[in-house]
């Protein structure tokens, strides 16, 4: 663990991130090397690229799991905690600010348009973005079952994510498992 | 007690979403159901929201899921919840980096989740769709906004913003 940049730089160094971050989560990764790897050659770029696929395959927001990977490896545990404070910090204030205000907005016509074309505009993306897990994912029978499986189980029970989850995921691993056993 | 039902959800959340900010609108929505902390309409505004300010879309989504739940308190207590279970795996995973991405459990969980989020997505998708586009005009633009990303996704930003202008001209001209 290097210690080459103090915890009140690196909260600082978040804070700016945090500030810039607009948008996909996948900005993170141009960011991140800019910051860590060409600006202060803290992190290697090949590092970065790591945790950049780590963040991807382990649950909760890709942007805070990068941080906090990169913040554990300058600086420990305490590293982490500041790289998560430092890239919620100005959001946090934003949301607060902007939540405040929007109540008294929804009176005008015109926000209330606005608001109706945002509506509209959250479908698309939310479809855009099962268009776009669909094609980053390998897709085999095992994938289009599952899919299938958990959608129609959904509309039907209505069962929390968590249930379904939990369900879909013990029936998923234990079938390769099995899978696996047979071959050897 | 709401705000360990807060701190429940929350840490569900950050533990069991996978595939970036948008894949926990299945939770939030889910939440919206249960608890009558918002609605759904909110939730949307809370999506937009949450698109068009600085910083990771899942983490201002949770923080205004907590301002509306419970007050400012709330909506700090909701962005920690959810960052906590990831604080955990990052330490964990940091320290058995190779060791992890071999394993033939986690290996096989990751190819599994990946299904799974696309089906609970969807099916929030189906569940938004009738209280969102309830007309025509709604119709033509959700059809417009994904024509025109059939090659490549734009930047979230964009569709929010050429929605809601188009929402803005549509009431200047007295069409709505």
């Amino acid at each position: 663990m290097s210690k080459k940049i103090s915890l009140v730089k690196l909260f600082l160094i978040f804070v700016k991130i945090g500030a810039i971050l607009l948008g996909g989560g996948y900005v993170i990764l141009p960011i991140m090397m800019n910051e860590f790897s060409d600006k202060r050659a803290l992190v290697s770029h090949d590092d970065v690229i790591d945790y950049f696929a780590l963040s991807q395959s382990l649950p909760g927001i890709i942007a805070a799991n990068m941080s906090m990977f990169i913040g554990y490896k300058l600086h420990g545990k305490w590293g982490a905690v500041i790289a998560m404070a430092g890239v919620t910090f100005i959001p946090f204030w934003c949301i607060v600010l902007l939540a405040s205000v929007i109540g008294s907005l929804t009176e005008n016509s015109y926000v209330q348009g606005a608001l109706w074309g945002v509506g509209v505009s959250v479908i698309a993306l939310i479809m855009l973005t099962v268009r776009e897990m669909w094609q980053k994912s390998k897709r085999g029978i095992f994938f289009y079952s599952i899919f299938i499986l958990t959608l129609a189980t959904l509309l039907i029970f209505k069962l929390s994510p968590i249930q379904t989850i939990l369900l879909f995921s013990v029936l998923g691993v234990g079938y390769k498992r099995i899978r696996e056993g047979r071959k050897i | 007690m709401i705000f360990v039902h807060l701190f429940i959800e929350f840490f569900k959340i950050g533990l069991f979403s996978f595939g970036g900010g948008y894949a926990t609108i299945p939770f939030l929505y889910h939440i919206s159901q249960v608890y009558n902390w918002y609605s759904l309409d909110e939730l949307t505004q809370m999506v937009a929201v949450a698109s068009i300010t600085p910083g990771p879309v899942g983490i201002n989504v949770a923080t205004y899921a907590g301002l509306k739940s419970a007050g400012i308190l709330g909506s700090a207590l909701a962005t920690v919840s959810e960052m906590l279970p990831s604080l955990f795996l990052v330490i964990i995973v940091s320290k058995l980096l190779r060791k992890f991405s071999d394993n033939f459990y986690v290996k096989s969980l990751i190819e599994t989740l990946k299904p799974i989020s696309c089906a609970l997505l969807t099916s929030v998708a189906i569940g938004l769709f009738t209280p969102e586009i309830k007309d025509l005009k709604a119709m033509i633009l959700l059809g417009f906004l994904l024509l025109i990303s059939w090659k490549s996704k734009r930047d979230p930003l964009f569709y929010i913003l050429f929605a809601a202008l188009v929402g803005v001209v549509l009431v200047f001209f007295k069409i709505v």
